[in-house]
Order: C-alpha cells, then structure tokens, then sequence
C-alpha cells in the first residue's frame, strides 16, 4: 500500500450490487425491516434468541448473494471495541450482578453466571447493529437510504424540521467524498516533491503537529471552499431555489413484498418480545 | 418575432481588492434562435462575466439583457429565464450534485417541478442526446472528465433550453473529452435547433461557429464568421488570442500564391486545396493509380506499434525500465496503473510524454521523485537504484522537481515568498541562503521578488499562482523538473509566457520532462517524444519519429499536430514523399510551396512586393 493513498480504499457504505431480491426492496422497507430486528434484538435478554437473530441475518446475507464471510470480514475493525466494552463490563457489571453463585471474586470485580450471560449478550447485540448496518449499505445505494430517510422522514418537515435540505446536503456530501479523497492524496504528493513531511512534531507538541499539517489542510479547505461556490452557481442556473414547488424524480413504491417483509418483521419483533426464552441462569 | 437573446449597453462592475473593476463596458448583442456563436478572449477580457448575464446570475450595473422578452432584472421571471438559458461550467465535478447520473439529470427538471413521468422522459432523451444512456445507473466518480461534462449538458438539456452556454466547458478536459462535449453542441445545434454560444479561449472550437464574438477590455473587439475573422492574424494576436496554424499556414500559402484560397480552417480543407492545385497536372501524367499502390504497401507494413530504441549510449540521468504500478494493491479492488513503462532522459534533454488520460503517463513521472514504488521493473536516478533502501527519497525529490497539474490548488501561505520558500526551508537552509533561492526561482518564472513577495497568495491571477506554484518546486533547484500538464487551463498569452520561462530554466541547464495534450507544443521544443497507452510505452523517438506515425497515434485516441495532419494526408495522395518530416508551420509551409510550385501550372508567384494584400 502505498503512504499516500489515503481513502481511496474507504469500504464503509460499500455497495455490492448483486441484483438481488434484498437490492430490489425498497429503501424504506430496508429502513423498517432493520429497525424492527434492532428491536427485537433489544427486547429480549436471550443469547439463544440473540443468536437465532444472527443466523437469521446470515440468512439474509445468502438471500442478498453476498457471501457471509465478507460481511463478518467487515466487522474485524469494530473487534477491539467489542472486545473493550466486554472487558469494561467485565470488570465493573459484577457487583449489579443478581446471581447467587459467584465463580470469582477479587476487590470490586466479581464474575457470575448472570455477568458471562450480560457481557456475552452486549457482545452480540453490538455485533447485530453492526450486521445490520453493513447489510443495509451492501445491498442499498447511499442516495437510495437517503431517498428513504427523506420520505420516512417527511412528516417532520411540517413541524419545521429541514428534512429535504439534511438529505440533498448528505447527498453533495457522499458526491464529494471520493473527489476530496482523490485532492487530498495530490496535494500530499506535491508537498512531498517540494520536501515537505507531515510529522516529525512530538505529541506532547499538538500546536506543530498543525503546523506541520497546514500544508494539507490550507489548501483543501481552500479548494473545497471554491468548490463549494462553484456548485452554488451551478445549482441556481439549474434553477435550485430551495424546496418550494420541487418534485421528486426517485420513485419509491412498495410492492407486495415490501409489505410482506415489514409485516414478518414486526412479527418477528413481537415473538422475540414474547416468547419465554429459556435462560441458564 | 423579439430575437431570443438581447442586450442593450451591458455594463458591468464588481469590487476587488478594494477598487471598482470595470468587467463590462457597453456590450450591443443580439442573439437569434438557432445561432452558434463562439465567445472569445483571454482571461478577464470580461467574457464568462458576459456568459453569466445570460441566465440572470449576474444583473447588470447598467443597460439591460432581455431573454425571450423577459428583462433579467424581473425577479418573477427567474425561473422561466434560468430554464431557457441553460449553463455548463469549467469543472464538471463541481456541477454535479447527485450520486447516480440519472438523479442528477433530473435535478432541474424536479426544480422546475415536473411530475415524475414527464421527468423520467426528459432524463431519459437528454442522456440519449449526449451518448450518455448506458451510464445512466453509474456513479460520476467513475466517469471520465468528458464523460461528466456530457452528463452536465444533459442536466441543462433536461430542462429543455432554447439555450444552451457552455462557459469553458472544454477547457479542463484531455483532446478526447473536448471533442465529445463540442460533438454534442454541434449535434444540439443541427438537430434540435438549439442555440449554443461557447465561452472559450481555444481558437480551433471557434472554426464550428457561425459568428465569433472577440472580446477584449470588456467590449466586442472584433466581430464575424470565423472564416473572415481569422484572417486578421496582427489583430488577433493584438488581442492575446492563438492564431491556429491552419489559418497562418493558408495565409502564407495565399501569399506567395495568390490563388490559393487564404480562409481555410481545418487541416483537411489545407489538403484537400492543396490536392486540387496538384490535381489536374496530375491527371495529364497519369501517374496516380502507380502511386496509389504504393501507399497502400506502406499502410500494411505499418500495422503494429513499434518501440524504437533511443540513440543514446550514455548513462541516463533517469530511467524507467519495465516499470508497473497498481493501486490498491493487495485488495480486492487492485488496479493495474501502469505494467510496462519505459523511459529515459538524458542531462540536458527535453522529454515530451504524451498519452489519453487514464493512460498512466502522470502515474509514469511520479516514481522519479520516488513518490510511487516500482511494483515491478527498476527506477533509476542519477545513477541510484531507488528501491534500495539506503537513498535518501529526500535528496532524489531535491534533485527532481516535480510539478503536479494545477499546481495552483496546493498553495498555502498568506504570502507568495512564504510559499516559495516552503521548501528550502524544510531543507534546514539558513535564512540568507532561503532568501536568495527565493528571489533565484521567483525571478525565473518572471515574478519580481520585490515586487511580489510579500503580494497576498490567493489574490494574484490563475496564471501568476501556476507559476508561484512552479517557483516553489525551482526554490530546490532541482537538476531536472518534470511538469504534468504546465500550460493546461491556462489563456494564450499566459500559456507562451509560461513557457518561455520553462524554456530559460533549460537554458541555463535544467532538463526538462513535459507532460502535454498540446501536440503543436511539445513538436517544437521537444528532443524526443514517449507515447504511453494503457500503462505502456508504445513509442518513443524525436519528434519527426512519433509524429510521422499518425494513424498509430490515432488509434491509441491521439492526435497529430496540425500541420502533420495536412502532411499526412498529402503523402496519403502520394503529393510528399512518405519519408517527409513535418511538424511545425515553417516545414509545412516550405513543403507545400515546393510541391506547389512543380505542379501547379495555374499558381504564380506572386512578386515580391505584392506579398501582402
């Protein structure tokens, strides 16, 4: 890899367009369908059931033809907060625990049946969000979630919130993001002909850190800015005089199935919510 | 019938930097439906500032613009005026707003609020229009810069304008992405009977047009169709425009052989003049079926691209030898940049690299700084091996200069002497020595350092900044600088200024490698000449070499000079020899008069006195 390539392997929100079924649902349906398993993920205190949860996710993976071991893949990054969380709960969860049994004890840390089932669920349930999350990008394009916050979302605007405006500045946004990447690595490329380097400050030093950085960072804010302008100008010749009488051109409608999938998936929620799962404590 | 566009006394002026700039002063201008017109004029001749009238983004200090009868100063009609006049600006990155081209076509149709169905129809014809259909599910990212250009056109076509300007819309793409954008425009013009006025500072985009408008000092200087226009070579010039070779090669054609026709445009119309005067004296010897076989021989043996070997024998001061580069590499998504790059420059020389964008020349010139390491293959500078460990990468960056495209966009010092002084400083250099390198490589590029050190960076000319960018690389006083693109962007005058300056530095020793689409350029400064395609070095010569092998460059999306088009059409005919080497109007010109004056029984020499008309 080389030092200057900078984002330009950015895999977060990565989209793999498979083609399939989970691809064609509508991004609102995508939206619910996660909600409604993140709340049933919440509302049990089951790891059976928290398990069951992520096989089912996989499912949905092979559903989407994405292989399963890529998506896990994509989580490694989030492995050392995962890993944190359980050592934090590890550590200072035990004296709340309210199991009798205690296997270990040593100053405030305390290990119980109930601690291992609470740390083992945290885990899991990060591990869930994180699966969801990953799937929605997978199979939906970024301005499509978009699209679905902004309808979902509509409702708000009559109470004043800038519905349409948050999701047109995420979109220019998400456009930008590989451009900037791109001017970035330029930049830092002609620094470095001209014998400019970016560290050799100590960290006890943050005010030369900066300073050593202002030769990225002037001129991308510079450009970024200009860039900025431009686009306005661009976008009033277009004729962009805010929302008022503005149409949509993405068309969002539900089929059958999005129904179907929001409907299984509350139901989903409330047998997770319901069901007696059995607990070994 | 009201004409579409007019504009009556248009003054404008704006603050800058504390004064009154006068950008405008009395423009008289109507503009009919159907019309194409070019604008031209160098850098703050006041033409983009005209362009933006037309669309209301800017409202005159004086004098009125009237769009189809609706004065721009009538707020209510905003967007009746925005949608008739359409707009495409210089940098397509930065007029895109949406993520998939097809949201992004459809972004002025859902401002003009349009229900979904008629939408769907405008976005789907106006990516038809532009050839841009099949991409229409695409991310712009991924597009070339002439492919995003046509995908702003068809963003404006989408609002169906009567209008369509194109404010230097071509200026910041390769040949190929310039001759897709001005296809279409003629095509809208043609076909759908669309009125295009082009803002440019290119000569050649001027041959299209109807009318061509020349702007200078915020007034029409000068005004007609091209064919009349660009005869007038002292003005133009007068006007810090290009004359294009074409037009003086036809003139001093017409010169010394009054018969020959002096208002020709293309490097096809030149031949084709050319092959008419040769033809009848041609026809009486009957000659032309032998000669016609002939070249068909040498078309066949020409086939394939050949790399021929440089001349010298000595060391190379850099060289690339089986050079490959991937992005990304160890990644699923690795990219092959480059996979067999072969370069070598010699002390003293000039090197051209020429190549399509995307071919990885500018990937290529990166590894001689060592910003890029050879995946494969050896890099070699000044005599070191760069993937041994032990070179010092800061030495080799001090002795070869590297200079990025737009090197403007990476300044960032308040002060121009700062920034120049940015890497000397790195260096460790005391403040006398920075000082007199300062000075040293502002005063190469031409800027004054009195004058101009303590001058605020941000607020000097594009054309000043490229060359405060270009000082701040000089400040190291590198033994070779390698440019990427130096004069792109930039208007005539700042362009020959540049390279003059580049051509001094050469001059008192520095060797110089050059990145260029301009091909005129490169044919008369250059010592030898690689073409890179697809991440190889597919040729490699003097000037005369490459350039004599047209149709190969051709093929690979290139173009040949002008004035080796004409020849090369004439050798087509058998008229020059196959072996003929020509590049520059001089030889063209000493070429076509010889072969005219042993055919051309009806074409006299004019005397010497009567040369000018």
């Amino acid at each position: 890899m080389s030092e200057f390539e900078y984002l330009r392997n950015v895999t977060i929100g990565q989209y793999i367009p498979t083609e399939s079924t989970v691809h064609r649902l509508d991004p609102r349906t995508k939206l619910l369908a996660a909600l409604f398993v993140a709340l049933a993920a919440t509302s049990t205190r089951s790891v059976l059931a928290t398990l069951l949860l992520i096989g089912l996710l996989m499912g949905v993976t092979r559903l989407a033809r994405i292989e399963v071991r890529y998506v896990l893949r994509g989580l490694l990054p989030a492995a050392p907060f995962v890993a944190a969380l359980m050592l934090m709960q590890l550590l200072f969860q035990g004296r709340f625990s309210v199991c009798e049994t205690v296997y270990w004890e040593w100053g405030f840390v305390r290990i119980t049946p109930c601690l291992i089932e609470l740390v083992v669920l945290g885990a899991l349930r990060l591990v869930i969000f994180l699966f969801l999350v990953s799937l929605l990008t997978l199979t939906t394009t970024a301005s499509h979630i978009l699209h679905g916050i902004e309808t979902l979302l509509a409702p708000l605007q009559r109470i004043g919130l800038p519905v349409h405006e948050f999701a047109l500045t995420n979109i220019i946004a998400l456009r930008f993001i590989p451009i900037i990447a791109e001017e970035m690595e330029r930049i830092a490329k002609a620094q470095a002909s001209r014998g400019g380097d970016f560290g050799g400050a100590p960290w006890w030093r943050p005010d030369r850190m900066a300073r050593a950085r202002l030769p990225l960072i002037v001129p991308l804010f510079v450009n970024t800015l200009r860039r900025a302008e431009e686009m306005v100008v661009a976008m009033e010749a277009r004729c962009y005089l805010g929302r008022k009488g503005r149409t949509k051109f993405v068309d969002l409608h539900f089929t059958g199935l999005d129904w179907l999938v929001i409907g299984l998936s509350v139901l989903l929620w409330v047998v997770v919510w319901r069901t007696p799962w059995p607990t070994f404590t | 019938m009201a004409p579409l566009i007019r504009i009556e006394s248009l003054h404008y002026t704006y603050q800058h930097e504390g004064g009154a700039v006068q950008a405008l002063r009395g423009i008289d201008l109507t503009i009919e439906q159907g019309e194409y017109v070019v604008l031209l004029g160098h850098n703050g001749s006041g033409k983009s500032t005209l362009a933006k009238h037309l669309n209301a983004l800017l409202l005159p200090t004086q004098g009125d613009v009237w769009i189809n009868g609706w004065n721009t100063k009538e707020r209510r009609h905003l967007r009746e005026i925005r949608s008739t006049v359409g707009m495409v600006f210089q940098q397509p990155d930065n007029q895109i707003v949406a993520t998939i081209v097809e949201e992004d076509v459809a972004f002025g149709p859902e401002n003009l609020g349009l229900e979904r169905q008629e939408i769907r129809r405008r976005v789907e014809w106006s990516l038809e229009r532009v050839d841009m259909l099949p991409f229409r599910h695409r991310a712009p990212h991924l597009l070339s810069g002439g492919q995003k250009q046509r995908v702003c056109i068809a963003g404006v076509l989408a609002m169906q304008p009567s209008v369509l300007v194109l404010d230097e819309a071509t200026a910041m793409l390769d040949p190929i992405g310039r001759q897709e954008v001005l296809e279409v425009a003629r095509r809208l013009n043609r076909e759908e009977g669309v009125t295009i006025i082009a803002v440019t500072h290119f000569m050649r985009e001027a041959i299209e047009a109807d009318r061509v408008l020349v702007l200078h000092d915020g007034k029409i200087a000068l005004q007609g169709p091209p064919r009349t226009l660009f005869q007038q070579i002292d003005r133009l010039r007068a006007l810090s425009l290009d004359v294009p070779h074409v037009s003086e090669l036809a003139q001093a054609l017409h010169r010394r052989f009054p018969a020959f026709p002096p208002d020709l445009l293309t490097p096809q119309e030149i031949a084709a003049a050319v092959i008419a005067c040769c033809e009848e004296r041609r026809e009486e010897s009957g000659e032309r079926s032998a000669r016609k076989d002939e070249r068909g021989e040498r078309n066949r043996t020409r086939d394939k691209f050949t790399l021929l070997t440089p001349h010298s024998s000595r060391p190379p001061l850099l060289a690339l030898h089986h050079v490959a580069h991937y992005y990304m590499r160890g990644t699923p998504l690795e990219v092959k940049a480059i996979e067999d790059v072969n370069i070598e420059v010699h002390r003293g020389e000039i090197i051209g690299v020429i190549g399509h964008t995307g071919s990885g020349k500018s990937t290529a010139v990166q590894h001689f700084n060592g910003l890029l390491k050879a995946h494969e293959g050896e890099v070699w500078v000044l005599g070191q091996n760069l993937a041994d460990p032990a070179v010092d990468l800061r030495a080799v960056r001090r002795a070869v200069g590297l200079v990025f495209q737009t090197p403007e966009a990476q300044l960032f010092e308040q002060y121009v002497g700062d920034d120049v002084a940015y890497g000397p400083r790195k260096q460790g250099l005391g403040p006398e020595e920075v000082r007199a390198r300062v000075r040293r490589a502002m005063e190469a590029v031409g800027l004054p350092f009195e004058e101009f050190k303590d001058r605020i960076t941000f607020s000097l000319s594009g054309g000043q900044m490229r060359r405060v960018a270009i000082a701040g690389v000089l400040a190291l006083e590198p033994q070779v600088l390698v440019l990427d693109e130096p004069t792109a962007g930039l208007d005539p005058q700042a362009r020959r200024q540049l390279m003059r300056h580049i051509l001094d530095l050469h001059r008192q020793g520095v060797t110089l490698v050059i990145i260029s689409h301009n091909m005129e350029e490169l044919a008369e400064i250059c010592d030898r000449i690689y073409v890179i395609a697809d991440g190889r070095t597919v040729m490699a010569g003097t000037p005369a070499e490459v350039f004599s092998r047209a149709a190969e460059l051709r093929a690979i999306g290139l173009d040949a000079p002008d004035m080796t088009q004409v020849a090369e059409a004439l050798k087509a005919q058998g008229l020059l020899p196959a072996d003929a080497v020509i590049y520059t109007l001089e030889q063209a010109e000493a070429a076509i008069a010889e072969l005219l004056l042993a055919h051309g029984a009806a074409l006299v020499e004019a005397p010497v006195g009567e040369q000018t008309r």
